[in-house]
C-alpha cells in the first residue's frame, strides 16, 4: 500500500481567491492512498518546504502530490524537498491549479470542482510512480571548436585557459576568419590585425590547443560528455614540419600573381602555392591543387619550380588527406557567415561594372598590407577616385533577398567613410541609406562625427547603377528633401547582406542542429539560452547564430566557452531518468522508434534485434512511445497505464 | 563628379555653402551637418501649419549646397522667429539661423522683399514697433486694449529722426 501526501498551495491569493483550498484539502483526504493532505500560503517558501519534509518523515510518505503552479516553476525545488525528506525525488506529481485553473476561471465553485478533478487525476497517476535513479555518464574534459574566426579563437582560448584540451578546426589554411581581412574596426578604429594577431599567436602556442587548419569535420557521433569526431585534414602538399614560411616557393611559382586571392577578395593575386596573408597562423605555405599546374595537369614545365626553389625540401606532392579521430565532451560551433553575392541585385551593376565593389573588397584596398598597399584605386583604371558612393542594405531588409538587418553594414560604411576621408581629404562621399542603425556603445558618437565631416546623406535606395564613359551614375529619390538627385561617382561601394554559410545546412545535419527560418543556427532560447542549442553539449557562438559585430561575437564566444566549461568541469553528468525504456519482451525490432526519434537516441541492437535507448541522447519527448506498435517503448513514470488512469480519474 | 537635383537641375554650390556655414559658426551651437533629419523642428513649426515652412528641408538644402534654391524660396520669409526649432533641436542645430542667413543673402542679392516686410520696416522706422498697437478679443467676445488689460503702455522713440538714423547705421554695418 502506497502512502501519498497531498499539499495544496494558496500562492498568496493567486490560487486561494478562486479556489476553496479548505474544501480541496478535505476532498484530497478522501482519495485512495492519501494519508495526509494539507495546505499552506506559499508551498515554495521555507515554511512550506518544511511542512512537506516533516510530513514525509512523520507519515512515512513515499509519493507526494503538490497542487500549485506550473511544474516549470518549482519542480526541481520540490524534488529536492522529497530527497531531503527521505522519499525518491521522482515520485513527485505536480498538479497545476494556478495557470490551468485559478487564473483562467472566474467562478469559485466551478474552479474548485475543476481543481478537485485535477488533484484526483494527479493522485491517480502518482499511484504508479516508481522510484527512479538518475544514471551517470563520464565526461571527456576536451572540447571541439569548429571555426577559427574571432569567435572560435576566443572560445578556444577561454576553454584552454580554463585547463581544458581544445581541438580547433578551420577549413582555411590559416585561422583568423573574416576579422583578419578587415583594416580597422569600428567605432574605436583599432587596427583589426593589431588586436587579432596576438590572439592568433596565442592559439598557435597554447599547450592546450591542438590547431587543425585546412581541415573539416566529417562526422560527429555520440552525445554530451562523450562525442567522437572524425576530422578530415586536407593535404597542403607542403610538409609543415619543414616549411619555414620563407615564401621562396611562391616567388618561384609559374603562376605567380596569376591566381585571384580569396583573402584579398579577388582585388589582388597570389601564386598557386600561397600563404593567405603575411601574419597567417600557422605560418606555412599551401599548394592549391585546383590551380597548381603539376597537381591539376600533371606537368609544370620541366619541373615544378616551387620544389626547386624550396631550400627545406618541404614541397610534398605525394601528400594524402588524413582522417583524424578525437573524443570530446562538448562542441562549440563558430562557423561564421558569408556575404550575399550582390549580383543577386543585378540592377546595382556588381560584376557588370568594375568600379562597383563590396565593403569587404574596399576593406582590402584600404588595408596597408592589401593588394594596393593601402592605396584606394579604382579597379577599372587604377586611378584614385574623386567621389565614392556607398549603398547600404544591399539585399538586407529585403523580402526578395534577406529579410533581416545585417547589423554591421551601417557602421562598416561609416568607418570606411572615415578612413577614406583620412586617406583622400578632398574626396566627395555620398551615402544612400534607409536608417542608420548605430546602436552599440560608442556607435552613435561615431555616426555623428562622420555626419559632421560633410558626408552627403541620401535617405533612399537607388534603383539602378549605370555606367557612363568614365564614371558611374545613379538616380536617388531622397525622402528627406523629397527630391530626385543624380549622383555621379568614380566608385560605388555596396554593403551586402550577411547570410548563413553556404555549408550551414550541412553543418547542421552533422551536429543535428536546428536552423532558424533565416538559415542561421537556432539557439535554444533567444533571450535566456542564446549560446545553447537543442543538442546537449553543443553550443553556438558568433555569426553562425545570426548577424553580429565583433563586440557581440567575442562576448557570445566567451559565453559559449563558459557554457561548455560547465559540462567539461564535471567528472560525470547526471542523466534525467524520466526518459524512454524498452520492454524487451514486447519489442519486435521493427525500428519505427529509430525513424521517429528526432535526437538519434534510438537504435536496434544488431545482435538480438531489439531496440535500445541511448540515455544520454533521449530527452523524454515521448515520440517513440506514441509510435511503437507493440507497446514496447515505455516512458518511465509516464506509462500508458498512468496516463489512462489520469484520464479516467479526470472524467 | 557631382550631385544634380534633377527637379531644378541645381548643383551644389560649395563656396556659398561654406560662406553660410562660416556665418553660422557664431550663431549655431553645432554645425548644420550634424542634422539627422528627424524633423522635430517641422513637427513644431508654427509657420508650417499655415504657410508650409519645413525647417528640416531648409537644413537639408544647406547640407546639399543648393543655396540658390534656398535663397530664392518664398517660404523662407514665413518664419515667425518663435525660436522653437532652435530651442528643441536634439543635435543643437538652429534652423532659424539658417533662415536668417538665407534672408540676408536674399537682400544682399537684391531680391525683392515680400510687401509686408517693407511695411514692417517702415513701421519700425516710424514708431519703433513692427505694427500698430493691437486690441485683443476675449473669450466673452469683448474687445480689450492694453490699458484695459492693465498692461503698461509701449514706449516709442522720443526723437524719431535720431532713432531712424541709429537703425540705419546698424543696418549698414557689415556682419
Amino acid at each position: 500500500m502506497r502512502k501519498i501526501g497531498v499539499f495544496i498551495c494558496h500562492c498568496g491569493i493567486n490560487i486561494a481567491q478562486n479556489v476553496d483550498v479548505d474544501a480541496l484539502t478535505d476532498y484530497a483526504r478522501t482519495l485512495p492512498s492519501v494519508v495526509v493532505a494539507d495546505h499552506y500560503k506559499y508551498m515554495c517558501s521555507d515554511n512550506g518546504a518544511r511542512l512537506i519534509k516533516d510530513s514525509i518523515k512523520k507519515h512515512a510518505l513515499d509519493i507526494v502530490v503538490i497542487a500549485a503552479c506550473s511544474p516549470r516553476m518549482h519542480e526541481t525545488f520540490f524534488r529536492d524537498k522529497l530527497t531531503e525528506g527521505g522519499a525518491n525525488p521522482y515520485r513527485l506529481e505536480i498538479v497545476n491549479i494556478r495557470e490551468q485553473c485559478s487564473w483562467v476561471h472566474k467562478d469559485k465553485p466551478t474552479a474548485t470542482e475543476k481543481a478537485k478533478a485535477l488533484i484526483r487525476s494527479g493522485v491517480g497517476k502518482a499511484q504508479q510512480d516508481e522510484p527512479l535513479t538518475p544514471s551517470t555518464i563520464p565526461v571527456i574534459p576536451e572540447a571541439l571548436v569548429i571555426g577559427a574566426g574571432i569567435a572560435g579563437i576566443q572560445a578556444s582560448l577561454d576553454l584552454a585557459n580554463d585547463g581544458f584540451k581544445v581541438h580547433l578546426v578551420d577549413h582555411d589554411p590559416s585561422i583568423g576568419g573574416h576579422m583578419a581581412q578587415l583594416d580597422k574596426t569600428f567605432p574605436t578604429l583599432d587596427c583589426a590585425a593589431c588586436i587579432l594577431t596576438p590572439k592568433m599567436a596565442e592559439v598557435a602556442n597554447h599547450k592546450n590547443i591542438e590547431l587543425l587548419t585546412y581541415s573539416h569535420v566529417q562526422s560527429v557521433e555520440g552525445s554530451i560528455g562523450n562525442y567522437t569526431v572524425k576530422i578530415q585534414q586536407k593535404p597542403r602538399f607542403v610538409d609543415t614540419t619543414k616549411c619555414t614560411g620563407c615564401g621562396d616557393c611562391a616567388a618561384a611559382c609559374r603562376l605567380k600573381n596569376r591566381v585571384p586571392s580569396e583573402f584579398d577578395q579577388g582585388m589582388g593575386n597570389r601564386s598557386a602555392v600561397y600563404m593567405p596573408f603575411p601574419q597567417a597562423v600557422p605560418l606555412k605555405y599551401t599548394i592549391d591543387p585546383t590551380k597548381c599546374l603539376y597537381l591539376s595537369r600533371g606537368k609544370c614545365g620541366d619541373e615544378p619550380l616551387c620544389k626547386k626553389a624550396c631550400a627545406q625540401d618541404a614541397i610534398a606532392f605525394d601528400q594524402k588527406e588524413e582522417i583524424l579521430e578525437r573524443k570530446v565532451g562538448a562542441i562549440v560551433v563558430a562557423t561564421g557567415y558569408d556575404l550575399l553575392d550582390p549580383a543577386a541585385l543585378y540592377e546595382l551593376g556588381y560584376e557588370q561594372h568594375k568600379d562597383v565593389i563590396t565593403t569587404l573588397e574596399l576593406e582590402r584596398l584600404i588595408n596597408s598590407s592589401g593588394p594596393t598597399k593601402g592605396e584606394i584605386l579604382r579597379p577599372s583604371n587604377q586611378q584614385k577616385p574623386k567621389s565614392v558612393t556607398f549603398i547600404l542594405c544591399v539585399g538586407s531588409r529585403d523580402e526578395t533577398q534577406c529579410t533581416w538587418c545585417c547589423r554591421i553594414g551601417c557602421m562598416t560604411a561609416l568607418k570606411q567613410i572615415y578612413l577614406l576621408q583620412e586617406k583622400l581629404p578632398d574626396i566627395e562621399i555620398n551615402l544612400c541609406y534607409q536608417d542608420v542603425r548605430s546602436y552599440g556603445k560608442g556607435y552613435e558618437e561615431f555616426y555623428r562625427k562622420v555626419r559632421g565631416q560633410h558626408t552627403n546623406l541620401f535617405r533612399g535606395r537607388p534603383s539602378e547603377v549605370r555606367q557612363k564613359t568614365d564614371h558611374l551614375t545613379m538616380d536617388i529619390y531622397d525622402t528627406t528633401t523629397n527630391k530626385l538627385y543624380e549622383i555621379q561617382s568614380d566608385l560605388v561601394v555596396l554593403v551586402p547582406a550577411m547570410v548563413p554559410r553556404a555549408t550551414a545546412a550541412e553543418t547542421a545535419r552533422l551536429l543535428r542542429l536546428t536552423l532558424s527560418g533565416d538559415g542561421f543556427f537556432l539557439e535554444a532560447h533567444p533571450k535566456l539560452r542564446p549560446m545553447d542549442t537543442f543538442v546537449a553539449g553543443v553550443f553556438i557562438a558568433g555569426c553562425c547564430q545570426g548577424p553580429k559585430d565583433i563586440q557581440d561575437t567575442v562576448a557570445q564566444a566567451s559565453g559559449a566557452a563558459s557554457r561548455a566549461a560547465t559540462i567539461l568541469s564535471k567528472k560525470e553528468l547526471e542523466i534525467d531518468p524520466m526518459i524512454a525504456m524498452v520492454d524487451e519482451d514486447a519489442c519486435t525490432g521493427c525500428g519505427i522508434c529509430v525513424d521517429i526519434c528526432p535526437y538519434d537516441a534510438r537504435s536496434i541492437n544488431e545482435k538480438n534485434r531489439i531496440a535500445e535507448v541511448n540515455s544520454a541522447l533521449c530527452t523524454g519527448c515521448g515520440g517513440c512511445v506514441a509510435a511503437c506498435p507493440s507497446n514496447a517503448s515505455i516512458h518511465k513514470n509516464f506509462t500508458k497505464k498512468q496516463i489512462l488512469n489520469q484520464v479516467d480519474d479526470i472524467l | 563628379m557631382t550631385i544634380t537635383d534633377l527637379t531644378s537641375m541645381g548643383e551644389p554650390q560649395a563656396d556659398a555653402r561654406a560662406e553660410i556655414n562660416d556665418r553660422l559658426k557664431r550663431l549655431q551651437d553645432h554645425a548644420s551637418d550634424y542634422c539627422y533629419q528627424c524633423a522635430k523642428c517641422t513637427s513644431g513649426c508654427e509657420a508650417h501649419k499655415l504657410l508650409e515652412l519645413e525647417p528640416h528641408k531648409i537644413v537639408a538644402l544647406l547640407k546639399r549646397g543648393l543655396i540658390t534654391e534656398l535663397v530664392n524660396s518664398d517660404v523662407i520669409w514665413t518664419c515667425m522667429t518663435c525660436m522653437k526649432c532652435r530651442e528643441r533641436c536634439p543635435q543643437q542645430v538652429a534652423p532659424i539661423e539658417i533662415l536668417f542667413a538665407a534672408k540676408n543673402l536674399a537682400v544682399q542679392s537684391g531680391k525683392e522683399l515680400p510687401g509686408k516686410y517693407t511695411a514692417m520696416l517702415q513701421s519700425i522706422l516710424g514708431t519703433g514697433l513692427l505694427q500698430e498697437v493691437q486690441t485683443v478679443t476675449t473669450a466673452a467676445n469683448a474687445t480689450m486694449t492694453r490699458d484695459q488689460l492693465g498692461l503698461p503702455p509701449l514706449s516709442v522713440p522720443s526723437d524719431v529722426a535720431k532713432f531712424q538714423a541709429s537703425i540705419m547705421a546698424i543696418a549698414m554695418q557689415k556682419p
